[in-house]
């Protein structure tokens, strides 16, 4: 995509982040029992939701590159894991915050709370690896296996509000609920969320690209003494 | 049964040279001693409170020691350049995998047979014998994915920071269920589903770890 693109892309992403807040604190009801604090749902959720999915993108990508050694694939699994790693801070940040007035802490060992905690680290340590390893093709086939590894904590922290007991409030929306207008309100929000993250993975794909390029063109620069570099003038 | 016996080979490799050195046990044996050793001032541990706690500092002691022997697995073979040399050979990189996770395994093993008695001695609790199923079926699963992740690193930058940042996440199910094991085994419970649960993972973690390692050891 060219940066024109990626620039209306943007700006018709930022647009509809402001059209889900709009429905998220003018539309949405107030709950009767939590109050305007309730309102963090919707981002949380969709900001989780959206996490997933970029981590889904970083699973595709790796499992296309260890067989295709396609480096588009590889590309898109960078940028979508680092994304997914600002999605899931988004998240975590926002339940803290949600936490805090509703259960009288910002942190507890639960299930989900944790799942998600050490799926942040793992996303982190894929991104750890991509800098650390020598780029190129060893990079890529070492975070392609992290990133593939990584993804079983994904069903883990889904399905940790049905498989444990846990203090994490179960799922609302497919279990009906929900509200009508607080229904239309997440719906809109997660719609938004997820082409925001669409056109973020867009964007860290040129720069990848970009990146790419600008490692290419670059000649190492020949390693002289300083006496000898004086001797040549 | 040729991907098995260079496996037997390569695990036979380490354990020789381990023999012969004698550096990675009796400094992993010193290392899960001291553990106790600063659990307890960590933990305040009298005769009330120490069977609570064995459980949790027996799986930091061996996640621990785990990231070492595992670190070690493959940093002999990177100092000597010797890993090339094996995958050179026609031998299946999974094989040489499985037999260096293998050996890494036994020598954890061992690790544990001076960290089980250790800790019934120090902090009073009963070994049964779910206890140490639980904790020798974890061990095959932490030794797997400790391998692959060690193998990974000792080709990178900062391979000490990451190799702790990669493995103790994927860890963290052994964790999970092998301390609920240990500690129902210790409060004298059953422990059939989460024994069951570690078999389970291992089985998983096994196969996709020996499919993985392609990737990582030939390169």
């Amino acid at each position: 995509m060219t940066n024109t693109r990626l620039g209306q892309a943007s700006a018709a992403a930022v647009s509809l982040m402001l059209v889900a807040a709009g429905f998220i604190f003018l539309y949405a009801p107030t709950d009767a029992l939590q109050g305007p604090v309730q309102r963090i749902f919707y981002l949380h959720v969709s900001s989780a939701i959206a996490a997933y999915g970029c981590f889904a993108v970083v699973l595709l990508g790796g499992v296309v590159y260890l067989w295709k050694e396609n480096i588009a694939a590889d590309r898109l699994a960078r940028a979508a894991a680092l994304v997914g790693v600002a999605f899931t801070s988004v998240t975590l940040v926002m339940g803290m915050i949600w936490a805090k007035p509703i259960w009288g802490t910002f942190w507890t060992w639960d299930a989900r709370l944790t799942s998600t905690l050490v799926l942040w680290i793992i996303y982190a340590g894929y991104l750890m690896v991509r800098r650390l390893a020598e780029p190129g093709r060893q990079a890529a086939r070492f975070a392609a296996v992290v990133g593939i590894f990584g993804f079983i904590d994904v069903p883990v922290v889904h399905f940790s509000v049905t498989w444990w007991r846990t203090q994490h409030p179960g799922p609302v929306v497919i279990n009906d609920t929900l509200p009508a207008e607080m229904l239309v309100a997440f719906l809109i929000t997660m719609a938004c969320t997820l082409f925001l993250a669409g056109v973020m993975i867009a964007i860290r794909y040129r720069i990848e690209v970009l990146m790419d390029q600008a490692a290419e063109k670059t000649v190492p620069a020949p390693i002289v003494a300083p006496s000898e570099a004086r001797g040549a003038r | 049964m040729r991907t098995i016996s260079i496996a037997l080979a390569v695990a036979r490799k380490d354990l020789t040279s381990e023999w012969r050195t004698r550096e990675l046990v009796p400094a992993l044996a010193q290392f899960v001693v001291l553990a106790l050793v600063i659990a307890n001032f960590g933990f305040q541990i009298d005769s009330h409170n120490a069977v609570a706690i064995a459980p949790g500092v027996l799986w930091m002691a061996l996640v621990f020691a785990g990231l070492v022997a595992f670190g070690r697995a493959f940093a002999a073979e990177r100092e000597q350049a010797s890993l090339e040399a094996m995958l050179l050979t026609a031998a299946p990189p999974a094989a040489i995998f499985a037999g260096k996770a293998l050996a890494a395994a036994l020598l954890l093993a061992i690790c544990e047979a001076v960290l089980l008695p250790a800790l019934a001695l120090f902090f009073g609790v009963r070994l049964s014998f779910d206890v140490v199923s639980a904790v020798l079926l974890a061990t095959v699963g932490m030794a797997v994915l400790g391998c692959l992740f060690a193998a990974m690193v000792a080709r990178v930058r900062a391979r000490e920071l990451l190799l702790p940042v990669l493995t103790l996440p994927l860890w963290i199910p052994f964790v999970v269920v092998g301390g609920q094991a240990v500690q129902a085994a210790m409060g004298g419970s059953v422990t059939g589903q989460a024994t069951g649960l570690l078999l389970d993972l291992d089985i998983l973690f096994v196969v996709l770890t020996s499919l993985a390692a392609r990737f990582v050891l030939d390169d």
